[in-house]
């Protein structure tokens, strides 16, 4: 008996036991459908680029819970692998961002408190962050993730948005939902030639010496830990948050990467490095051409910029012999702007590319241009993959297809800078992407753009000579029945102002609106115009005679978009 | 003038050579010239040799082998014209953030591509002294320009042999940005001169901690601690040390006559004084303790500050020994120098060789590279100026403008587009608005000052 109630005692806990089993195995049953059936994966019969220049043809690759496990034309395909025809497929590695903003929210100011002495702020109010970490600000369901995945890229850095030195930038890959995808944090420190609005530092003569300030008490106050550490009677150091994160910079562990948007800011931050000694990392090149030399002494790692201006010159039927004499440099200017990476390539200075600044619809096309204008498409791959994994420190495992490496990888319907090139599926941490192919004669059609709603809520930030500024966009309704209120940092100084928005016109991608500013008993009308990008906006604020700026907005995700 | 148009094309190709590292020096014999040189009378039919930059040999019937030469007979030639008050060239005048700034460079912030480097050349200005802004009462440190244009590298256009300078505000800008736009110190003159003492008394501890942490060093096994670094501070401590020339904007006499006092008890010696429109009511005690005052010719009356003034001015100050210049403080003014220099012989019968001086080795001596440039001297480096007329004629018009011996204006070969840089986006050229840039209040007026309601026009 006694064994017999045993033997029950038994199998009733055998039983709540495969109960609870089975109901952990019924949580994982995935009832979406999403869950891959199998993490090993074969491309075969494909053309496949294993680096620049490397192409083999009718190869397969092999690969296994997000490593390459094999590459070439003489691969024995495991049973229980998912096999993709590569039958006229082009396979690349996936692309490496240099930088990117993609995901990443900047974080609110502080609020001023009214005896606010715009002389003295903290480090925070004057947009000094070294601390942040970029992937405390980034939504990784954001769409714009999405879209550069889509465009081919499945490792980027992401840099923090802020003001002069906004904080620590991280590597991520485009890979699952499911995981969190880090690589690596705290890769590198994120400065910017960008003032503090009515704060001092205001403008850039404040901002170089700000930079400089802190890059020199941080040494100073490594010394006095230091000093401290290792001797007694020492008064205790005054520990500094900001000085303390400066430390990996000091110590050349991680670079600064500073952010330029001309040659003449491209030479401050080349100035700061001559002075301090820091590691340098110049994202957003432009300009290059009068500053060979000088990047060529700096050492510096070059990320040039994916934008390309717009043509405004375009040839026009009543084009006048004024217009045709003053638009002449113009056009000149703009054809040297599409040279420019042809350029470094010229030098033999080796450079990657970075997305931040740019737009992903127009990825594929500036390349492209790029291409037409002198640069070589091993060059343009390179600068995509096997260069910047060298500029990020991954090229261990990440930046060329090889048994080993990470399996990240892109495949397209057509040699990947041609025209008809279109991204079927990309390969980011072993998980698979498909993309619709279009006909030819739709694929010209831009796709993620069209009936993209602009109701929503949208953050912006504009740029003027007086610093960085910034507020919310609300805009309800839709086609012709627009209506908004925006929110702007106040002119006198403090807090915040609202007005509402007026003239909202959408048409194609453009956004264009106007608002009245008052202030002092003075009406000012602002006028702002500009380009849709899915939940992207960059165009140009306009202040009548006190001139245009820069003005960028990205929509906030809505919980429908999850 | 056939001569002339044949050498033209003979420089041009030395002109346009991109500078890399070492800024351009050329060689150019001038000859037949009516020379003035400012500090040695006028010589007539005279010929002046620059080799390698510097001014060889003054004297008649000279040649040289291998060197353009320019027949200026009938000609006038003079030294290049030296702006001791500028804002060209600047992609930022002020950070009117905090009341003291001396930590800030303007050599940070040159913008070589700015056309009005050339318009100025075009008026005979081969030296611009880019100042700071006036919205704070310790600006930042200022640079010398010499106006090589046509260079990519903002470092070209340093005058590297230059003394650091560096900007004063005196008066109404300072206490209506800071203490009428953000109530802090200064709201009043009081203000000012408080905040100025305040921060040399500071500057003294702050030299003293760092000569207490070296001495502590070189003991034996002693392991101080490093004082807290401050740039600010540390620029104050030059100052007090004689290492910078202060420049301070200045309208009225009780300011100045204030800050001369201020400067005496601080043992500082090395101060300009700009505008300086009451500066007739103190001019015994301008050329006593200072090294002079930088006027306008004839502007006054855009603010309450400035309605006490006359155009006699600068021939009052240099009658009673003040070491006198005549400043633009302007992108357009900066054209015509020379005319505003001719005022003071309408308003004050001032002498052509006094004169003259208001623009050449007076602003050399302010900004203190008068052994270097400003008059036409053997040794000194070959910045000048071919004129038709008298450049004190009102029908004087430049001809030619050399600076180290390199030709960068000639009327004769003067494009209609003398842009270095063109944006590839903009078909319209934003020449009003920038121009409006060119002054002391340039980016204050719009962020603190209700979008400039009252104040926009009254820059300086």
């Amino acid at each position: 008996m006694k064994i017999c109630t045993n033997h029950k005692l038994l199998s009733s806990l055998i039983v709540a036991v495969f109960f609870i089993l089975s109901l952990k195995t019924h949580a994982q049953s995935d009832p979406s459908g999403t869950r891959r059936v199998s993490s090993s994966y074969a491309i075969t019969n494909a053309t496949i680029t294993t680096s620049p220049g490397k192409t083999i043809q009718g190869a397969t690759i092999l690969f296994k819970d997000g490593l390459v496990t094999a590459v070439g034309t003489n691969v024995s395909i495991p049973k229980g692998t998912d096999i993709l025809s590569g039958d006229s497929l082009f396979v690349y590695p996936g692309f490496i961002d240099g930088a990117s903003s993609a995901g990443v929210s900047r974080p609110s100011d502080p609020e001023r408190p009214a005896n606010f002495d715009s002389s003295n702020p903290t480090d925070e109010q004057a947009g000094i962050t070294p601390w942040r970490a970029v992937l405390d600000h980034h939504d990784k369901q954001n769409n714009a993730i999405g879209d550069w995945r889509k465009a081919g890229f499945t490792i980027a850095q992401l840099i923090p948005d802020g003001g002069m030195i906004s904080g620590k930038a991280a590597i991520i890959t485009y890979g699952s939902g499911y995981s969190t995808n880090i690589l690596a944090e705290n890769t590198a420190l994120m400065a910017r030639f960008r003032g503090s609005r009515g704060v001092y530092p205001g403008t850039p003569l404040g901002v170089m010496a700000k930079f400089r300030d802190v890059y020199k008490n941080a040494e100073l106050s490594a010394r006095h830990t230091k000093l401290f550490a290792s001797n007694n009677g020492l008064n205790r150091p005054e520990i500094n948050k900001t000085y303390q994160a400066m430390y990996p910079v000091l110590d050349k562990n991680i670079p600064v990467i500073f952010e330029v948007s001309n040659d003449l800011e491209t030479r401050r931050a080349l100035r700061l490095q001559k002075e301090l000694g820091f590691k340098l990392v110049l994202s957003g090149v432009t300009e290059v051409e009068h500053l060979i030399s000088e990047i060529k002494a700096s050492n510096a790692i070059i990320l040039l910029s994916l934008s390309l201006p717009e043509d405004k010159t375009k040839s026009k039927e009543d084009a006048t012999e004024e217009y045709k004499a003053r638009t002449t440099r113009v056009k000149e200017a703009y054809q040297q702007a599409l040279k420019q990476a042809s350029l470094l390539e010229k030098e033999g200075i080796k450079f990657g590319f970075a997305t931040a600044g740019s737009k992903s619809g127009d990825f594929m096309k500036n390349l492209q241009i790029m291409i037409e204008n002198g640069l070589s498409e091993n060059t343009a791959l390179a600068a995509l993959t096997i260069h910047n994994a060298e500029n990020l420190g991954i090229q261990k495992f990440a930046g060329t297809l090889e048994k080993g490496k990470l399996a990240n990888m892109v495949i397209t319907t057509a040699p990947l800078f041609s025209k008809d090139a279109q991204v079927k599926h990309v390969i980011a941490d072993g998980y698979l992407f498909d993309y619709e192919t279009k006909s030819k004669k739709s694929a010209t059609e831009s796709s993620n753009t069209g009936n993209t709603s602009i109701a929503g809520e949208w953050e912006y930030t504009s740029d003027t000579p007086a610093g960085s500024s910034g507020g919310i966009m609300k805009i309800e309704g839709s086609g012709s029945n627009l209506k908004g209120i925006i929110t702007y940092d106040d002119p006198t100084g403090n807090g915040t102002a609202q007005a509402d928005m007026k003239d909202i016109k959408v048409a194609d991608n453009n956004l264009s609106f106007s608002f009245n500013v008052s202030a002092g008993g003075m009406d000012i009308r602002v006028n702002v115009s500009g380009e849709i990008d899915g939940s992207q906006f960059s165009g140009q604020i306009s202040l009548g005679e006190f001139g245009s700026f820069p003005m960028n907005a990205s929509k906030k995700p809505t919980s429908l978009n999850f | 003038m056939k001569k002339l148009n044949i050498f033209i094309a003979a420089i041009l190709t030395l002109v346009w050579i991109p500078t890399q590292g070492q800024t351009n020096k050329g060689s150019v014999l001038i000859k037949n010239a009516t020379v003035l040189t400012v500090t040695n009378g006028t010589l007539e039919d005279t010929d002046v040799l620059v080799e390698n930059g510097i001014i060889k040999k003054i004297g008649k019937g000279l040649s040289a082998s291998n060197v353009t030469t320019i027949d200026a007979k009938g000609k006038y030639l003079m030294p290049g014209i030296i702006d001791a008050h500028s804002h060209v060239a600047l992609d930022a005048v002020n950070e009117a953030t905090a009341p003291i700034t001396s930590e800030v460079q303007m050599a940070d912030v040159v913008d070589p591509f700015d056309v009005g480097l050339y318009r100025a050349l075009a008026g005979g200005v081969t030296i611009s002294h880019a100042m700071h802004g006036s919205a704070n009462a310790i600006g930042g440190q200022n640079i010398t320009l010499k106006h090589r244009y046509g260079t990519y590298n903002p470092e070209d256009l340093y005058m590297k042999e230059a003394p650091r300078t560096i900007k004063f505000a005196l008066g109404e800008n300072p206490t209506r940005v800071h203490g009428r736009g953000k109530n802090i110190q200064p709201r009043t003159r009081m203000g000012v001169e408080a905040i100025i003492r305040n921060g040399f008394n500071e500057a003294l501890q702050y030299k003293k901690s760092w000569e207490n942490y070296n001495t502590a060093l070189k003991q034996k096994g002693a392991t101080p601690i490093p004082p807290k670094h401050d740039a600010r501070l540390q620029t104050l401590v030059d100052i007090l040390d004689g290492k910078i020339i202060i420049h301070c904007h200045s309208y009225r006499a009780d300011e100045i006559y204030a800050l001369i006092n201020t400067c005496r008890d601080f043992g500082i010696t090395n101060i300009v004084f700009s505008h300086v429109n009451e500066g007739f009511k103190v001019a015994p005690e301008l050329a006593a303790y200072t090294m002079g005052a930088s006027v306008f010719a004839d502007w006054w009356a855009y603010k309450f500050e400035v309605y006490y003034s006359t155009a006699y001015n600068a021939a009052i100050l240099t009658e009673n020994n003040v070491i006198t210049s005549i400043n633009s403080d302007s992108g357009e003014l900066i054209r015509h120098l020379y005319h505003e220099a001719a005022k003071t012989q309408r308003y004050g019968q001032l002498s052509d060789e006094q004169a003259l001086a208001l623009i050449t080795i007076n602003p050399a001596k302010q900004l203190g590279i008068a052994d270097k440039v400003g008059s036409i001297e053997e040794g000194k480096q070959g910045d000048l100026v071919i004129f038709d007329e008298h450049p004190l004629s009102v029908y004087a018009i430049p001809q030619m403008t050399f600076v180290d011996g390199v030709k960068y204006f000639d009327i004769h070969d003067d494009a209609d587009d003398m842009r270095i840089k063109v944006s590839a986006t903009d078909t319209v050229e934003p020449i009003f608005l920038k121009e409006h840039d060119h002054n002391c209040m340039h980016g204050v007026d719009f962020f603190f000052n209700n979008f400039g309601r009252s104040l926009f026009q009254h820059s300086h």
